[in-house]
């Protein structure tokens, strides 16, 4: 499968590598793990250098739950959310729980699953990178990304960017 | 009525270019309709049995006159001459083409419209009780709040792709009109002990193939709140439904299965976390703002009595029957609510021709301060008209064959499309309505029968409401052939019930004699002037069903 990695608002190159939970994790290598794996793991992943990452999956029947390690964010760089069809949108109430709530500020990426035209809202949730599969839309390029940005600039409602939305704004005039 | 400012242009506008763009590349084949789908169903965009369809949002269910013009000519220029009112107080176009829907979004933006949110699994277009702002004894008109409820929805970056679609519905008055209690989310409107405006919520109500009647977790929401407490319940539902099975997978099921209190406790703890931050507070200038587009028009100070009207209704029997039953008394003196019969006799419920709509536009701005309202039962009101123009106001409508005047009777029906359009149904709705309405035809026997609330669904889904039907007809496919279902003492007001299965279905040539025999079974058990429901009510199923069955 081929991807584009968009990050900081443009296309980039991705230095994090997704590791599975028999695989052995090397100790300076950008690594993203299970859920699962940090929770057993926790205590002696601590001792790691390297940067860390953690993939929850939103598709197993009610989704990973992110509070379940509420209180060891301070150890990841990264969270990852897999969204397994586009049409799932439970990981955008997890993103908005991770910034407004539990204050995580490392790189939250969204995967799987991701169509350009949901980006917009993604941002908005507190999502900072994308991964897109480009199987499906071949002619993708770093245009698409920032039109798809560029297309809505402004909200109704407050969310987890720094857009208030017209309701508030209004209220202020 | 809420004006668009500049800022709610630009949102609609954007989207249309953006549909544009995402239609041409459907026609070129860059899309196929599988990619193209989550596009369109954003949009409003069905793909039914013969064609697309569009649905356009009417936003509580108010329009100006200006905007049913507009619904006229796009019935015209797209359609073919009709448009179909539905029970979310939208109007659905049935034919037109995929190619012309930008430019037919196009047009509705110009007149401050949009088939945003009419689809898809997001927070759909928010309903209200179609006698906001007219009706006496109003606690608040309920377009206010819903009005910032529409605002709120839009775009909602979090609760675009939900489990499932997603339904509010809020009255502002102690009878409920827009039937809140079979709604994901219900809302009335209260006022405090210190005058304050505030909000009880109801959760997890609907009907479909499991009817629930939504459970109260609030009995007090203050307005500035109200939109941290809906992402609170939004959160909660967004994070626990499920997306395992469609059918299971409203918030109502949820609510079923972990029970409203832990819903209400779940909700409580989202809304204190979401509360805490203190930045969810709605500012009072923006409520304030919108509160004034909903103020009363400049009514006139009348007599209570109206000297022309009582002449037209000594002179004219039939306007004299039109009032009786159509008219609702206006909480202003001098001043009626007129209700609007798309209940032909033998016609489509909730069909209107271009030609009706132009009439009823025209009218409304002559007559009814610019406005007219969509039910949730398929007609239309002209909310606030003189007593001293009813008599005019009648002829008009009556030319256009609008003055049907079978408002609450027999023959006002609600149906979904069924057979006809629909791709879900697995029967036929209309013809079964068009056949009651014929038999029930004479208005003598209507007005004899009293208040009497048919619902026709052509399956499952119930968006015919037939769970809440005095007499619910559900349409079900059984090995090829169509058999209907009947359900007695559903309502769907503030005495919410859901309607209790008579027994063994009827086939299309049987359902009509069946729903006569339960007519005449009522009229000879009613006390004197008691409704069907509060027979119904008194004596239960056993004597319908016993002579509903007894030839079988």
């Amino acid at each position: 499968m081929s991807k584009l990695y968009f990050n900081k608002g443009q296309l980039a190159e991705d230095i994090w590598v997704q590791v599975a939970d028999d695989a052995p994790l090397q100790n300076d290598t950008p690594s993203i793990i299970s859920l699962s794996r940090f929770k057993e793991q926790a205590a002696s992943l601590a001792e790691r250098t390297g940067p860390l990452g953690v993939r929850i999956d939103a598709g197993s029947k009610q989704g990973e739950d992110v509070e379940e390690i509420a209180d060891r964010l301070d150890q990841l760089d990264l969270i990852a959310i897999d969204f397994p069809a586009f049409r799932n949108g439970r990981g955008y109430s997890t993103a908005r729980i991770l910034r407004e709530h539990l204050g995580f500020s490392g790189e939250l990426r969204a995967m799987g699953e991701v169509l350009i035209d949901q980006l917009i809202f993604m941002h908005r949730c507190g999502f900072s990178s994308y991964e897109i599969d480009t199987e499906q839309n071949k002619s993708l390029d770093s245009n698409h990304f920032t039109d798809a940005f560029a297309r809505f600039p402004d909200a109704y409602q407050p969310a987890g960017d720094d857009n208030r939305g017209i309701l508030w704004h209004r209220g202020q005039s | 009525m809420y004006r668009y400012d500049e800022f709610d242009h630009q949102m609609v506008r954007a989207r249309v270019d953006q549909f544009r763009d995402q239609v041409e590349r459907r026609l070129s084949g860059e899309l196929s309709e599988d990619a193209f789908k989550p596009l369109r169903l954003m949009n409003g965009v069905y793909l039914q049995l013969h064609a697309y369809m569009l649905r356009v949002a009417i936003p509580y269910g108010t329009l100006s006159s200006r905007q049913m013009r507009k619904l006229a000519s796009i019935a015209r220029d797209y359609d073919r001459g009709y448009g179909h009112f539905t029970t979310r107080q939208n109007i659905q176009y049935n034919w037109p083409a995929l190619e012309r829907m930008p430019d037919l979004l196009e047009e509705l933006a110009d007149v401050e419209m949009h088939a945003i949110q009419t689809s898809g699994n997001c927070i759909r277009n928010v309903t209200a009780d179609h006698y906001a702002g007219a009706i006496a004894d109003e606690i608040e008109d309920p377009r206010i709040i819903s009005e910032i409820i529409r605002q709120w929805s839009t775009f909602h970056p979090e609760f675009s792709f939900l489990p499932r679609k997603f339904k509010i519905a809020v009255t502002g008055h102690a009878n409920d009109r827009a039937a809140i209690r079979f709604h994901d989310i219900g809302i009335v409107v209260r006022k405090n002990a210190a005058g304050e405006v505030g909000y009880e919520v109801h959760v997890g109500g609907g009907l479909g193939r499991t009817p629930f009647i939504a459970k109260k977790i609030a009995e007090f929401v203050p307005a500035q709140k109200l939109l941290a407490y809906l992402e609170a319940i939004m959160r909660v539902y967004n994070r626990l439904g499920r997306r395992d099975n469609a059918y299971k997978a409203r918030i109502k099921i949820l609510v079923h299965e972990i029970g409203a209190e832990e819903m209400q406790a779940r909700v409580e703890t989202e809304f204190a976390r979401i509360d805490g931050k203190g930045n969810y507070d709605l500012p009072v200038g923006e409520l304030e703002r919108i509160r004034a587009y909903f103020r009363d028009p400049d009514f006139l100070e009348l007599p209570s009595d109206s000297e022309t009207l009582s002449q037209a209704l000594a002179q004219d029997p039939d306007f004299a029957a039109w009032f009786k039953n159509n008219v609702v008394a206006h909480k202003k003196s001098g001043y009626g609510i007129v209700n609007i019969s798309l209940k032909p006799i033998g016609g489509i419920p909730g069909d209107a021709s271009d030609r009706q709509m132009d009439t009823i536009a025209d009218i409304a701005q002559a007559y009814s301060f610019d406005e007219i309202r969509v039910t949730h039962e398929q007609n239309l009101v002209l909310p606030h008209v003189k007593l001293d123009d009813l008599a005019t106001v009648y002829a008009g409508l009556k030319e256009a064959d609008l003055a049907t005047a079978n408002i609450g009777k027999i023959s006002d029906q609600i149906a979904c499309p069924g057979l006809d359009y629909c791709n879900l149904a697995n029967a036929r709705s209309i013809p079964i309505a068009q056949d009651i309405s014929n038999r029930f035809a004479e208005l003598q026997r209507q007005n004899d029968i009293g208040e009497l609330r048919i619902k026709i669904s052509g399956c499952i889904n119930a968006c015919g409401h037939h769970h809440v039907g005095h007499i619910g007809i559900l349409g079900v496919d059984k090995k090829g052939t169509e058999f209907y279902q009947i359900t007695l003492g559903g309502a769907p007001d503030e005495n919410a019930a859901i309607g209790d299965i008579t027994g063994p279905a009827f086939t299309a040539d049987k359902i009509v004699d069946a729903v006569e025999n339960i007519v005449d079974t009522y009229l000879e058990l009613r006390h004197s002037d008691e409704r069907f429901i509060d027979t119904y009510r008194r004596l239960g199923m056993p004597p319908f069903k016993e002579r509903l069955y007894q030839d079988v």
